[in-house]
């Protein structure tokens, strides 16, 4: 406890120089600025910004990126709510409840919310961080492939748990999305594997192509397709600050979240991007009115936001301790590591604990900075809302082409998104989930790796994900939330059948 | 420091999407439960199919065809369970699929990415026009699929929006994207 206190204390003494502070607020404005635009989200923003961190040191560089990190990350959320294009898979959450709350008139709850709740998360995960980065690592290196592997399918049956409707389609999204991330050249041997012969399809599909396209496009290919139906709503973003009664509410939602997020972004696997997706579904289950969820609930966005924030924060324990990227994001925090001199891994904290214990201290600040900037820029934000629709999409469209198009300068890009957005529209028209299917996608070459890891170790016996306490253990929880969720589904099917006798 | 933004009424052009009319499509294969499950079966035998030429196993363990064949089975069957499950419901239709307001924005799109950094057609190739005329091209044919387009704005707002992006991705971020190399080089 004291060893945590001094850790924090020289952590704060590095991260409260003028210089970096500097540092961590401009990486903070610049990361909301760009992740605000519709579909760049924090990989792109961070890939784009790298270069420019060449010339700090290393401290302030990974302080900065932390920041545009956490920026982007928040920038994105208040898209999703505003505008309903999620930047990234962990606002497509935010988006759901978030942006029907902006419907209501209730933009500026849930963006108070989002803020206040990312701020709690991010304290507390702080804290977590600086107390368990040691024994983590020691929990973390008890994950095989085969727990890694169940570690996944439990997220993936927690996400149709969350998907409402069918569970049956969002089954079957989950599964299209893990299959579309086999598309491409295998990992293994280089083969090209369901591409159709087309070139620009042997790298795969790019997550950035499918979530703008989908998300992007599809959503204005949707609000084109129901144009009579467009209705001018008069709202108000109204109170940022919520009351007392609406914390008090949302509070339970808030530690939740911040309780699973920072569980979930420790585990060396994608466990940050679940978070919000848990904490949804957690939210939905424990609810008094779940049938509410998607129509613009505060819990729904209290909740996940602040799991997205913890998990995203946490998720740099692997990364520091075990010098494993357990998100893209990491993995590109990884490449600036390596500029700046610095090999990931359990050396750093011993070689370098200024830059280790600074770099803690500066996401406190950080989460600190981002509710005195964001909330009173929020009036510029709300700038975007007044400007007709019939203008937005165009703006929508250009800036995903321009993001798109910067990804790798490959004009294929653009066009994949183009003809993915009619997917999306598709999925729109026959009711299917986009969500799980973007999960499904995120996870699922992770998910193919490790399930080939663990066959190559266990020598081709499937049974090595139910011999290893853990991996069963995982799935258990699975099964159960799957039974869980399949039980009040047979029990309408049966209500619906007995009323048409 | 004060968080109270004033209370503002703004007017929101958000589009509703109420569900979709009851009406009874003319067959009910056509029905929106129906086709989802015949859209997953013929997703999953397009996976199969498609993936069928890669090695279900290896000697060296898992072959890079069993993941795809797996899943693109585990979609078939999930997409007859759709079928089988929704077989008794009252089929609803799937409402308007009004591809041709779409296609102005997907004609923008691509329109974008032929431009931008040029591309061979083979028969004839589109030189590198940059940003300058790839980003208005977007916008204006994506903004002429708008039912109440307005087209001396969407000019307007189209050239405006160009020097924004210029300035925001060329110069403010950095990022190497052509802008106009065919007028001053770059």
């Amino acid at each position: 406890m004291i060893e945590t206190i001094e850790h924090l204390g020289l952590g704060l003494s590095v991260a409260f120089t003028l210089q970096n502070v500097f540092f961590c607020f401009l990486g903070c404005l610049i990361g909301t600025l760009v992740g605000v635009l519709p579909g760049v989200g924090p990989v792109a923003t961070i890939s784009i910004l790298l270069p420019v961190t060449l010339s700090l040191d290393p401290t302030g560089a990974l302080i900065m990126l932390a920041g545009i990190y956490y920026g982007a990350q928040y920038g994105g959320s208040t898209t999703a709510i505003l505008v309903n294009i999620p930047g990234e898979a962990t606002a497509v959450v935010t988006a759901i409840d978030g942006h029907e709350m902006a419907k209501k008139g209730q933009a500026g709850l849930a963006l108070g919310l989002a803020a206040i709740g990312s701020f709690i998360a991010g304290t507390f995960a702080t804290i977590v961080i600086a107390a368990l980065a040691t024994p983590m690592t020691k929990l973390g290196l008890l994950f095989g492939p085969a727990e890694y592997f169940s570690l996944m399918i439990m997220g993936l049956v927690l996400a149709v748990v969350l998907a409402h409707g069918s569970l049956v389609k969002a089954l079957a999204m989950i599964v299209a999305g893990v299959l579309l991330s086999c598309v491409g050249a295998d990992m293994e041997t280089g083969r090209e594997r369901m591409t159709f012969g087309l070139p620009m399809l042997i790298d795969g599909i790019e997550f950035v192509v499918l979530a703008m396209g989908i998300f992007g496009f599809g959503e204005i290919f949707k609000n084109l397709a129901d144009p009579e139906k467009r209705d001018v709503m008069r709202g108000k973003i109204g109170r940022l600050l919520p009351t007392f009664g609406e914390l008090r509410q949302n509070l339970g939602a808030i530690l939740r979240g911040t309780g699973l997020g920072s569980i979930l972004g420790v585990l060396p696997g994608n466990g940050a991007i679940l978070a919000p997706f848990a904490s949804y579904a957690l939210e939905k289950r424990i609810s008094d009115r779940p049938q509410d969820f998607g129509k613009g609930v505060p819990q729904a966005v209290a909740g996940p936001e602040s799991a997205n924030n913890a998990g995203a924060q946490t998720s740099f324990i692997p990364l520091l301790t075990l010098g494993l990227p357990p998100n893209a994001v990491m993995a590109l925090m990884v490449g600036a590591m390596m500029i700046q001199g610095i090999v990931p891994g359990p050396q750093v904290i011993e070689n370098s604990p200024d830059l280790f214990w600074g770099l803690v201290a500066s996401m406190w600040i950080g989460n600190l900075m981002l509710v005195v900037i964001n909330l009173p820029l929020i009036g510029v934000w709300v700038k975007l809302l007044k400007v007709p629709y019939r203008l937005l999409f165009p703006a929508i469209v250009a800036f995903c082409c321009i993001g798109l198009f910067s990804i790798s300068n490959d004009p294929a890009q653009v066009m994949m998104a183009g003809v993915l957005g009619l997917l999306g529209f598709a999925l729109y028209k026959l009711q299917f989930e986009a969500a799980p299917l973007a999960l499904g996608f995120v996870l699922g070459r992770l998910l193919e790796e490790k399930l080939r890891q663990a066959l190559i170790i266990s020598d081709g016996s499937m049974t090595t994900f139910l011999t290893s306490p853990l991996s069963l253990g995982l799935l258990l929880v699975g099964a159960v939330a799957l039974i869980i969720a399949v039980l009040p589904s047979i029990r309408r099917s049966r209500d619906e059948i007995f009323v048409e006798d | 420091m004060s968080h109270e933004v004033p209370e503002e009424v703004i007017t929101v052009d958000v589009p509703g999407h109420p569900p979709s009319s009851p009406v009874p499509p003319s067959d009910p294969w056509l029905g929106r439960e129906r086709l989802a499950g015949l859209s997953l079966v013929v997703f999953g035998l397009l996976a199969l199919w498609a993936g069928s030429d890669l090695p279900f196993m290896t000697e060296g363990g898992v072959g890079s065809g069993l993941l795809p064949r797996a899943l693109a089975i585990i979609i078939t069957l999930l997409g007859v369970v759709q079928i089988v499950v929704t077989w008794k419901e009252v089929p609803e239709s799937t409402g308007t699929w009004p591809l041709r307001d779409m296609l102005p924005v997907l004609i923008g799109v691509f329109l974008f990415a032929f431009t931008i950094r040029g591309y061979d057609f083979g028969a004839f190739s589109v030189p590198v026009l940059g940003m300058s005329v790839a980003t208005p091209l977007a916008i204006i044919f994506a903004g002429a699929a708008a039912k109440d387009v307005r087209f001396g704005e969407l000019l307007i707002f189209a050239a405006v929006l160009t020097v924004i992006c210029i300035g925001l991705f060329r110069f403010a971020l950095g990022l190497s994207l052509p802008v106009a190399p065919w007028l001053i080089g770059y």
